[in-house]
């Protein structure tokens, strides 16, 4: 008797085993192949999307403060800037005017982004886009920057050079596309209108002494959660959001997401899990003679349940590679259609963008756990049978 | 209750164990009243084809549970991201009142379930299947801590709340602390060090003698007074920070997850001195239990003993 190592003529026997019940294992090959695929892609988008989030949450400054009045968002005074300040650590202090403008037609948003020239911008691709351009000139003109959606949906509705916002007195105001804007990070800008902040006051209806939120820029990121608590003493009419709040609840939006999307899988694991388990305990003949002559000359129960686990394992690792192998090409060479929009939400807007490639042993660590000892659980019972069959009865 | 994937994986794969080892407890009982290898009745016929199912479940959810294991330890890592006030999987053990048995009782369950196995491994290789009745009553035993195992592990994954703020690692192992943890810090340095290498001494002696039970013995021992000094001296040296008592921190990513290495040596190590024990009670040839348990614990000896080493050669002064 060999010891317990990896046996290679048992390995050998295996495969060929597998090979003799062609139809049938390749029916379940494939079955199995698709539903770890689809595992993955959904563990895939769900990382992606979240690592693009972050990405963008990391360009944004460390607080933003918002004025709450009956727990619902208000306008906020542009002096307060000037208290904020004074708190010791604080890198600088902006006032945003922001804002999103529904266009009726299309059906979608537009974020709408108010830029004041000669202000510090409250992000390193705005403070490049300033340099670039001249938000004056801009307004001299009354012309906006726009994102490659936004140029889209409004050269479908035949604004090719320019388009009328509707401003809160339904009065209607004329603005000249200048120009497109890109940035590295497509989620977020794709749906953005930038002009000045005089314009965006106009359309948004925001009067001068007052901003949509306050950001607030901290040198020390240990500091961050102090100069929150501070603000929030000074000002208790507001809320105020530090960019760990904001990366943590997305977080906990994706992973709810994709828990949700796995508790309804169960279901779907345990039907395969009834599948193989039927499939492998109807024997044919021809198995059931091929494990009465095994017995009869020699294998022990032990050898032939070895046997059956190098089988199953062999099918499902192989699944679980397929499988890995099919979403990462679904996800990241064809951009996951359809799945992908479990996760983006419903704005037309938001969704031509790239899927960055994320991979890390975390997921493939799930996914493997999902996968193969599931599969190889089912065929316990079903080759413990088929091993202990009488040998007599099954030669005969 | 934490909708996290991580943890969804971890209960699903548990609640298919928990069918498999229920099957395998009701044939354990069975095997443990009715089986007699001198029979030659029906009965006795069955109850060994059956023995079969259950080594074979039990061998499927012990080689799942170590990798479960230490994925669980790295879920209880991603976790501690989003409770406020961990930084590192003790504060995630410490947000509910279950943590610590849980982890002592996972812990304890796979050194059981491996024992167990070793068990197995020798019946099965014997013709007249000596062990059988032994292991199956040991199964019913197994199969008790390990529904413990699985009611706690619900509890607690049920229990954290994402908004209460828990207890970082630099608090709940310090030499401030008010708990077992802050007197095991307390303990003077010196002292510790010497007990360990003594322990690890008399490994060596009892190896060399190969007296009975006694090897066993100063393994758990070992084990005890290696996570002590774990805790209290060595771990500093591999944080290089005194004030850094954490046994968890080094098993992230910013310590080259050495933690995950450390503890595997310590655990194979131990289990072999455990297991020639039982192999000497059973009156098997202990010889390989004996010499694994030596070699992994020997490289625990040196690793661990390295790092304050290096650290000395670094920087010409003890932390």
């Amino acid at each position: 008797m060999k010891k317990s190592k990896i046996n290679l003529y048992l390995l050998e026997f295996s495969i060929n085993a597998l090979l003799r019940a062609k139809a049938k294992n390749i029916s379940i090959l494939l079955i199995f192949t698709l539903l770890v695929a689809l595992l993955s892609s959904i563990f895939f988008i769900s990382n992606s999307i979240r690592y693009e989030l972050n990405s963008v949450v990391d360009t944004l400054p460390e607080i933003i403060i918002q004025k709450v009045k009956g727990g619902r968002e208000y306008d906020i005074e542009i002096d307060r800037v000037d208290d904020i300040i004074a708190i010791n650590g604080v890198k600088s202090v902006i006032a945003r005017v922001w804002g999103y403008y529904y266009f009726a037609n299309a059906g979608v948003n537009f974020s709408i982004i108010g830029i004041n020239q000669y202000e510090e911008q409250y992000k390193s691709s705005l403070e490049r886009l300033t340099n670039r351009v001249d938000f004056d000139t801009l307004e001299a003109n009354s012309s906006m920057l726009v994102g490659i959606g936004v140029r889209d949906i409004m050269k479908r509705n035949y604004y090719n050079r320019y388009f009328n916002f509707i401003k809160p007195n339904g009065k209607l105001k004329k603005m000249t596309i200048a120009g497109v804007f890109r940035d590295d990070i497509l989620l977020e800008s794709n749906d953005i209108i930038l002009m000045s902040q005089r314009d965006a006051r106009e359309i948004l209806g925001i009067s001068p002494s007052m901003a949509t939120d306050i950001v607030v820029k901290v040198a020390n990121p240990k500091e961050v959660s102090t100069i929150a608590e501070k603000i929030k003493f000074i000002y208790p009419d507001t809320r105020v959001v530090t960019k760990d709040d904001l990366k943590i609840s997305y977080r906990n939006i994706f992973d709810y997401k994709s828990g949700l999307f796995l508790a309804l899988f169960t279901i779907s694991l345990f039907t395969f899990f009834m599948i193989v388990y039927d499939k492998s305990s109807g024997l044919n003949s021809q198995e059931k003679q091929e494990i009465g002559v095994l017995r009869a000359v020699g294998w022990s129960i032990d050898d032939i349940l070895k046997e059956k686990f190098y089988e199953a394992f062999i099918i499902s690792f192989i699944s679980y590679l397929l499988g890995v192998i099919l979403a990462l090409f679904y996800v990241y060479i064809l951009n996951a259609p359809l799945l992908r929009y479990i996760f983006e939400g419903y704005s037309k807007l938001k969704t031509p963008f790239e899927l960055p490639f994320i991979l890390d042993i975390e997921t493939l660590a799930i996914i493997f756990f999902l996968s193969v000892p599931i599969y190889i659980g089912a065929t316990i019972i079903p080759a413990w049978r088929a091993s202990s069959l009488d040998v007599d009865e099954v030669i005969r | 209750m934490i909708l996290l994937p991580e943890v969804i994986s971890i209960l699903i794969l548990n609640s298919l164990f928990f069918i498999f080892a229920t099957i395998a407890f009701f044939i354990s009982i069975k095997i443990a009243i009715y089986w007699d290898f001198n029979k030659s009745t029906k009965e006795q016929y069955r109850l060994e084809k059956e023995s079969f199912l259950v080594s074979t479940i039990i061998k499927y959810i012990f080689i799942l549970k170590i990798p479960l294991f230490l994925f669980f330890i790295f879920t209880l890592d991603k976790i501690s991201d989003l409770i406020t006030g961990a930084m590192c999987a003790s504060g995630v053990i410490t947000a509910t009142s279950y943590g610590v048995y849980l982890l002592t009782i996972k812990l304890l369950n796979i050194y059981i379930f491996g024992l167990w196995l070793s068990i197995s491994y020798l019946d099965i290789r014997r013709e007249d299947l000596p062990y059988t009745k032994i292991k199956f009553e040991l199964f019913i035993v197994a199969y008790i801590f390990f529904i413990i195992e699985l009611i706690l592990m619900w509890l607690m994954f049920s229990s954290i709340d994402i908004d209460k703020i828990v207890s970082c690692c630099g608090t709940l192992f310090s030499s401030s602390s008010n708990s077992t943890i802050g007197d095991i810090i307390r303990i003077k340095q010196s002292t510790l060090l010497t007990i360990f290498y003594i322990t690890s001494l008399l490994l060596f002696i009892f190896y060399r003698y190969r007296v009975k039970y006694l090897f066993a013995i100063t393994n758990i021992l070992f084990i005890t007074i290696s996570i002590i000094s774990l805790i209290s001296f060595f771990g500093t040296y591999i944080y290089e920070l005194p004030t850094h008592h954490c046994p968890f921190c080094f098993l992230q990513k910013d310590y080259y997850y050495i933690g995950y290495l450390i503890y595997t040596l310590l655990f194979i190590g131990s289990f072999s001195g455990l297991n020639s024990g039982v192999m000497e009670a059973l009156g098997e040839d202990a010889s390989k239990s004996y010499r694994y348990s030596l070699i992994f614990n020997s490289l625990y000896i040196v690793l661990v003993t390295l790092y304050p080493t290096i650290y000395y050669i670094k920087n010409g002064v003890w932390l």
